[in-house]
């Protein structure tokens, strides 16, 4: 072993013991590790449940047209589909907007029409189903989402009135067209304040109706089999699928969701490795004192025959340690914290606001936590090397000493 | 000149001080035998332990030639005297400069590490020196359970370690009792006896300095005889 090394050892652990200082400056590194794993995983965690919720209610990818698709176009993008190995499933759907009323109570939501036997395949309805069933939805009927129900105050059973934009263009030519009379079905809630606010599902049917198209649909929803590379299949697809056909990946679709999440988990990261680096000072600081307490020591090693670059490698080994002890605990201590997050945030839930208000006022229940790998590597290399960077300034500090001088000094 | 372990001709070492300088040594000629032990005297302030550092390759003379046994030493880089430093000489200082981390015998074989070597060897040889320096069941202690003079006697032996042909101590009795001190200087000129190690020590003392076979004398920035 070096000496060096050696020494360093010797310096960290003084008769085998951790020395105190040495104690301090690791706890700062643990410390500032655990922060930054553990924001940058539940930042990734509400980024994936986002992700995953947006493909649960609309597959990986959707196909869709400028102009209707009619029954032609229809089966030549099924027979496309059908080619395709990783398509596990695929509904047609149709998609606007219209006025509901109940009780005198309008309301403006989106609406979706779905082929419902295939659409389960794709979207896990029953999953987000609060109320009802969908086996009691026929072609008069609708689920409507949690809070556009209860803000138009509407139950179970309840009928409600539905207009669409066709008795427009219908009253243009003098024609009048009675406002649709449906029965509420079921009430779901996918946990998205902006499609749980105001969604109207119905069938396919129905929504033909409405928009007075007869057996055209806007688009399809599809689903993947588990584990495949969605880019990769919507750029096949859009091969196969005939003009003016095209296919998005969820990601595309949403791009404008996406681009918020990722500079936002970008602005953490960046805030977080502020925080890492300033543990690093910690650091610095506690060998830079003992350079300033060994002055005279290291000047003894230039006499016995020490350079000045493997005097400095003494300070920089323990840089190195110490941020790799700091870094080691505090991945343990974040993935355990990570472990037993949601204790901990009922914990502090029932001591500060009370569980239910915190249920309501975030949009999650459970705290989501999503580590990623790579994540986990940068905040490695990042500590270590801003460690080892740590320990070059007392090092340099130390290798610039002349022994002749470093000896002289009281 | 050959039979000389170490030689200094010519030595002169300039500090400024203020706007003018102040000239410490002024051609210090030196020649020390092998084996040989030599004391050199001087009023504070005259110049022993620069010369010392300069002889030790720590400083660079202004002027002037060293001679490390049959290297031109004043034609090396301190970095190229440092990395001979350790296999040719050893110092001992006032201070001890004890490694506060580490026990007696680690202190003692770290004079072995730093040139590169830490084996079977070598920890023979710091049991030998430990048991040599008196300090045989000590060598687990750490400095800060020793007393000064333990300390010096630690230091002395890690001095030895590598088998140095010259030894250069500077006021090693500076800190410690006239009795420690006198037991510190038999030791030091016995061990270097022994092995064969030439000594030469700075000293206000003048009885330690005639217990050497050579007294010398730094006054004016010259060398002469004490
Ligand atoms: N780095 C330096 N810069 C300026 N002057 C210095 C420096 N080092 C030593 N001197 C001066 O050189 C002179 C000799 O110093 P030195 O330490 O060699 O004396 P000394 O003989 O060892 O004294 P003492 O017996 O007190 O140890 C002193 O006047 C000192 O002030
Ligand atoms: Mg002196």
């Amino acid at each position: 072993m070096p000496w060096y090394f050696y020494l360093a050892l010797k310096q960290l652990f003084p008769s085998g013991r951790l020395s105190f200082i040495t104690a301090i400056a690791t706890i700062g590194i643990m410390l500032g590790v655990t922060l930054m794993l553990m924001v940058t995983s539940i930042m990734g965690g509400f980024g994936f449940q986002m992700g995953r919720m947006i493909i649960d209610t609309q597959g990986e990818i959707q196909i869709s047209s400028p102009t209707p698709i009619d029954a032609s176009r229809a089966a030549a993008i099924e027979k496309v589909l059908a080619a395709a190995p990783e398509v596990m499933a695929s509904a047609p759907y149709l998609k606007g907007v219209v006025m509901l009323d109940h009780a005198s109570q309008p309301a403006f939501p989106f609406i979706q029409g779905f082929e419902f036997e295939r659409m389960k395949k794709v979207i896990p309805l029953n999953r987000y189903l609060l109320a009802g069933s969908l086996d009691d939805l026929d072609d008069d009927s609708v689920i409507l989402s949690s809070i556009l129900a209860r803000t138009i105050g509407a139950r179970i059973g309840d009928m409600v009135s539905i207009y669409s934009p066709l008795m427009l263009e219908r009253m243009k030519r003098d024609d009048i067209m009675l406002p649709r009379e449906v029965r509420v079905a079921g009430v779901f809630e996918v946990g998205h304040q902006q499609l749980d606010s105001s969604t109207v599902l119905c069938s396919l049917r129905l929504m033909q109706d409405l928009y007075g198209l007869d057996r055209q649909f806007h688009g399809y929803n599809v689903r993947l089999q588990p584990g495949a590379d969605v880019a990769a299949v919507a750029s096949r697809l859009n091969q196969a699928l005939p003009p003016g056909v095209q296919a998005f990946t969820w990601l595309e679709s949403n791009a404008e969701f996406q681009s918020i999440i990722t500079f936002e988990q970008n602005m953490i990261f960046f805030l977080m490795a502020f925080i890492v680096l300033v543990a690093t000072f910690s650091i610095t600081i506690s060998l830079l004192m003992a350079v300033l307490r060994k002055t005279r020591e290291i000047g003894l090693l230039g006499a016995m025959g020490g350079g000045a670059r493997e005097v400095a490698l003494c300070f920089c080994v323990q840089g190195l340690f110490l941020g790799t002890v700091g870094t080691g605990l505090g991945l343990a201590l974040g993935f355990t914290l990570l472990h037993y997050r949601d204790n901990i945030v009922h914990f502090v839930a029932k001591l500060t606001v009370g569980q239910e208000t915190f249920v309501k006022f975030y949009q999650f229940s459970a705290l989501p936590a999503h580590t990623v790998t790579k994540d986990v590597v940068f905040i490695i290399v990042f500590t270590l090397i801003a460690s080892t960077l740590a320990g070059l300034i007392p090092a340099w500090r130390a290798a610039r000493l002349k022994p002749v001088e470093a000896l002289r000094s009281e | 000149m050959s039979e000389s372990v170490l030689r200094a001709s010519g030595l002169r070492k300039l500090y400024p001080s203020g706007d003018r300088t102040l000239e410490v040594l002024q051609g210090v000629e030196l020649a020390v035998g092998a084996g040989e032990s030599v004391s050199v005297r001087g009023e504070s302030g005259s110049g022993k332990s620069t010369l010392l550092n300069i002889l030790a390759g720590l400083d660079r003379p202004d002027a002037g030639e060293l001679w490390w046994g049959s290297e031109a030493a004043h034609q090396l880089s301190l970095g190229e005297l440092t990395a001979r430093r350790g296999r040719f000489l050893g110092m001992v200082f006032q201070s001890y400069y004890l490694i506060p981390e580490l026990d007696a015998a680690a202190n003692v074989l770290m004079g072995a590490r730093v040139v590169g070597r830490a084996g079977a060897a070598e920890r023979d040889r710091t049991a030998t020196l430990l048991q040599r320096v008196g300090l045989a069941d000590r060598g687990h202690h750490l400095p800060s359970q020793l007393s000064g003079g333990e300390r010096q006697r630690v230091a002395v032996a890690r001095a030895l370690m590598n088998h140095p042909a010259v030894i250069l101590a500077d006021e090693p009795t500076g800190n410690l009792d006239e009795r420690t001190g006198d037991s510190i200087i038999d030791l030091l000129l016995g061990i270097c006896a022994e092995e064969k190690a030439a000594l030469v020590l700075v000293t206000h003392n003048p009885a330690h300095a005639k217990k050497t076979s050579r007294q010398l004398a730094l006054k004016n920035g010259q060398m002469g005889h004490g």
